[in-house]
């Protein structure tokens, strides 16, 4: 049952590298001493680091994606495609679209060409949700951009300059900023009273052994025991 | 999919119905000590002692980090630090941990500069997906957070710490929530809390399966609206001092030019995370490109204690298929939401909700006892039974709540809600580290550290969600010490290396690699100097005497 893994040859700027399937294009870099060919953070998908463009010898639509997650192809074509950062731009504490806006001059500069939403290796609707930005309906977009990991390509395809990714968190920290917390109300934030201090007092006894034992009540029963 | 499995998929298929109902199998502490003694790869002996440095044959540590703990600098020799940059705090490390620090001294009036190996941000902190705790419902209470976590230690935290830890918790959550995080509200608008492996109680926060993302991206924001000047790919090198042990600043790698930059400040905060891209024993791990132990080198050179450095977190459920996944992790929630971890033959074996440690030790045991599914890549797991997620909170409840989960599987064809996933224990975080006392002062006067590279705080293993916090609090607290405590600027010298290099003429056989590692051996990336110097790093001479392997293969101590 256990198969060799078969190999598979991909360019990386224009260079041959020799890859196993199934492997990433990060790890097929590592193998062959090309590590520094991409950028890269967390190697999970989650720092966007690692953006690269795709393309294929045969013509299959290849397009934008993320190094550390892509798994190698036979004739695969790759360029890394790294985007920097842009200044960051302060949240609102009343977010609407005027103040929106008013962060982000380009925000009606969409022209839905959809571009964006191609790009996009989290498979977020970007276009839709600068069109709903457009509208104000900001409880969906911070939906939308929940699982938004800033690579930036959205903005880098984008020909006309709008920051769809760099909107998506000036909503989402406005939103946050703005938002009732009723878990966070006095009385969860300021326990007191005797108990307090007995509970503690219980729980730091000098003995090791002890504490441990005391702590496994108290984990059990929720308060100290006798 | 995964037709090479198609049987044991059956048997799981099968059962599924009964098992929904079935409460979990039930351990006694005596099977759970036993499961870790002969299981859990801190149990193995894969350590030993070293002959240099303040632990120098009192402690053992792991033996890829002892290797380490054993090499010269980077540094050339006869490298002199001409000052090149002078600041009043320097912290070391672009994570959770760094960046609250930076946040805090923000307003201090303190010139602060923020040196980080990759971009700020790129680090474990962006990775964490299950979620933070706090205490912070009727049934809840700091004390029961401190007792959960307690017990979880072993017992072996800092009182001290913990206590900090959970007293701050809620106020930390309030913290992040002024700055914008948007952690995930029940239809009343209170936080939607879950249990997590050793609460006695739901109390972990979380942002869906995002939650590092969702803080670190807040986080990262909010610190580039601050004058904090940011050196990105910069990596600490050395630690400097001023010849009588009180740290002074650092030499810094700068990677686009190669050159060192020495600087100096009056106060360092060490915040350059975890140590699981050491791989150890051929383990696969969960953590990002950086996490290569650096600050523990650096600390150790310079006189600071370590402890519980023999002590890892292997997380029970790290991806082991595809291959392209392997060693990613699959959060504990997941879990405490219902899904079981069954055997070959379908069988439950374990209470999915115990410690970490103690599952991860049920799991190798199943594999290592051939109950194991074995993959046509060389690689053996148990069953995740994401499914049965699906038949008790019904359908579409993991793709609203796990849309991480479902996002980086779906590309392989692998639908979580339809199909089990394959897991192994991974290499996850570094339970142990630099000695900090309560304010995070390290044994050292000028030098603060914070985050997974301290130790004491979570004992011998950690809760989920204790970690997010602890960044949190401890980032903070640091910033908040360094404010009150901050020294006059002293000479910046390398005369702890020195003494350090003095120590290391004295052992037998040390070490030819150079430390920090910076990046991960199996990267074969590596520290390198512009110009004549370059060359000189000599990690490849002992690619044989650790054996590092990509992908590693996490039973080649343990199966025949
Ligand atoms: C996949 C995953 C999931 C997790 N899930 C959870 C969870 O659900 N809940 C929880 O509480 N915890 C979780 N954790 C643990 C938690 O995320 C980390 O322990 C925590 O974020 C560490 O924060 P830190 O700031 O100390 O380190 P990091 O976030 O790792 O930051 C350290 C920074 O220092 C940089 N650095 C390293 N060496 C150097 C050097 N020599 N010079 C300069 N910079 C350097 C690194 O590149 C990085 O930017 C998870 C961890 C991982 C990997
Ligand atoms: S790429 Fe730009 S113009 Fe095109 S849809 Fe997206 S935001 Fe609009
Ligand atoms: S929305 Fe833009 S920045 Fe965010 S993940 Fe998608 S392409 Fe990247
Ligand atoms: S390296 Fe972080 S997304 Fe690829």
């Amino acid at each position: 049952m256990k198969l060799e893994p078969e190999t598979v040859e991909i360019s990386v700027t224009g260079k041959p590298v020799q890859a196993k399937a199934g492997e990433t294009i990060i790890h097929a870099l590592w193998t062959a001493g090309m590590g520094d060919a991409i950028k890269t953070g967390c190697v999970g998908g989650g720092c966007g680091a690692c953006t690269v463009t795709i393309r294929f010898k045969d013509g299959k639509p290849g397009g934008t994606d993320l190094a550390c997650l892509r798994p190698v192809e036979e004739g695969m074509e790759v360029f890394p495609c790294p985007v920097e950062s842009i200044p960051a731009v302060a949240p609102s504490l009343e977010p609407d679209v005027a103040s929106l806006q008013a962060a982000f001059p380009t925000l009606n500069r969409c022209t839905k060409c959809g571009s964006c939403t191609t790009a996009c290796p989290m498979t977020i609707p970007v276009m839709d949700s600068v069109l709903r930005m457009q509208e104000g309906r900001f409880d969906e977009v911070s939906d939308d951009f929940t699982t938004c990991i800033h690579c930036g390509l959205c903005r880098f395809v984008c020909e006309d300059k709008v920051k769809p990714h760099n909107m998506g968190l000036w909503v989402r920290r406005s939103q946050g900023l703005s938002r009732d917390n009723p878990s966070l109300d006095q009385s969860s934030l300021t326990e007191s009273g005797d108990e307090l201090e007995k509970e503690w007092s219980y729980l730091f006894t000098g003995d090791p052994k002890e504490r441990l034992r005391r702590a496994k009540y108290f984990r059990e029963h929720g308060r100290a025991g006798a | 999919m995964m037709d090479w499995a198609q049987d044991s998929l059956e048997k799981v298929a099968l059962s599924r119905q009964a098992r929904a109902e079935q409460p979990p199998p039930k351990l006694t502490d005596e099977e759970s000590e036993a499961l870790l003694n002969e299981f859990h790869p801190d149990y193995l002996g894969m350590e030993r002692t070293v002959n240099v440095g303040p632990n120098a044959g009192t402690q053992k540590f792991p033996l890829e980090l002892a290797e380490l703990l054993e090499s010269d600098s980077p540094v050339p020799q006869g490298f002199e630090p001409a000052i090149d940059i002078t600041t009043d705090v320097l912290i070391l490390g672009g994570g959770g941990a760094g960046a609250a620090a930076a946040l805090t001294l923000a307003e201090s009036g303190l010139n602060v500069h923020l040196a980080t190996k990759l971009r700020l941000g790129d680090a474990n902190t962006v990775m964490a997906e299950g979620g933070i705790q706090a205490a912070l419902t009727d049934q809840d209470s700091t004390r029961r957070h401190f007792a959960d976590s307690y017990v979880g230690g072993h017992g072996n935290n800092d009182p001290e710490l913990l206590r900090v830890l959970c007293e701050y918790g809620p106020e930390s959550i309030l913290w992040l929530s002024r700055l914008g995080c948007l952690f995930d509200q029940n239809e009343d608008g209170t936080f939607r809390l879950r249990r997590g492996g050793g609460t006695s109680v739901p109390r972990v926060l979380a942002c869906r399966d995002y939650t590092g993302l969702e803080i670190m991206r807040v986080l990262k924001d909010a610190v580039l609206l601050t004058p904090t000047k940011i050196l990105e790919n910069h990596s600490a090198v050395e630690l400097l001092d001023d010849g009588e042990g009180q740290i002074t600043g650092a030499v810094l790698w700068d990677r686009a030019s190669g050159k060192l930059v020495s600087v100096s400040a009056r106060a360092v905060i060490l915040a350059t995370g975890g140590s699981g891209q050491l791989r150890l024993q051929g383990f696969p791990t969960s953590n990002h490109l950086g996490a290569t132990g650096d600050g523990l080198i650096l600390a150790y050179r310079q006189g600071c204690q370590l402890i519980h450095t023999d002590s890892y977190q292997y997380h029970p459920s790290g991806s082991c298929y595809p291959e392209a996944l392997a060693g990613q992790l699959v959060t504990e929630s997941i879990r405490a939401i219902g899904a079981q971890v069954l055997n070959v033959h379908g069988e439950r074996f374990i209470d999915e909700m115990i410690t970490r440690d103690v599952l991860a030790g049920a799991i190798i045991k199943e594999v290592a006892q051939n109950r194991g599914v074995p993959t046509p890549t060389h690689r053996a797991g148990v069953w995740l039974d994401t499914p049965l997620i699906e038949l008790i909170n019904g359908e579409g409840t993991l793709r609203r709540q796990f849309p991480g989960i479902i996002h980086r599987f779906e590309r392989y064809g692998i639908d979580p809600a339809k199909h089990p996933l394959l897991v192994y224990p991974t290499l996850h975080y570094q339970n142990g580290g630099i000695r900090i006392d309560a304010f995070g002062q390290t044994d050292l006067q000028g030098l603060w550290a914070a985050g997974e590279v301290t130790g004491g705080l979570h004992g011998t293993n950690r809760l989920m969600g204790n970690s997010l916090l602890d960044i949190t609090v401890f980032g903070r607290r640091a910033a908040e010490s360094v404010m009150e405590k901050i020294p006059e600027r002293q000479e910046a010298t390398l005369v702890g290396l020195k003494k350090f290099r003095e120590g290391l003429h004295e052992i037998q056989h040390p070490s030819p690699r150079t430390a920090p590692l910076l990046f991960p051996v199996a990267s074969k990336m590596k520290f390198q100097l512009s110009g004549e110097a370059s060359g000189e790093s000599t990690n490849e001479a002992s690619e044989e005497k650790t054996q590092f392997r990509e992908p590693p293969d996490p039973f080649g101590r343990r199966m025949g």
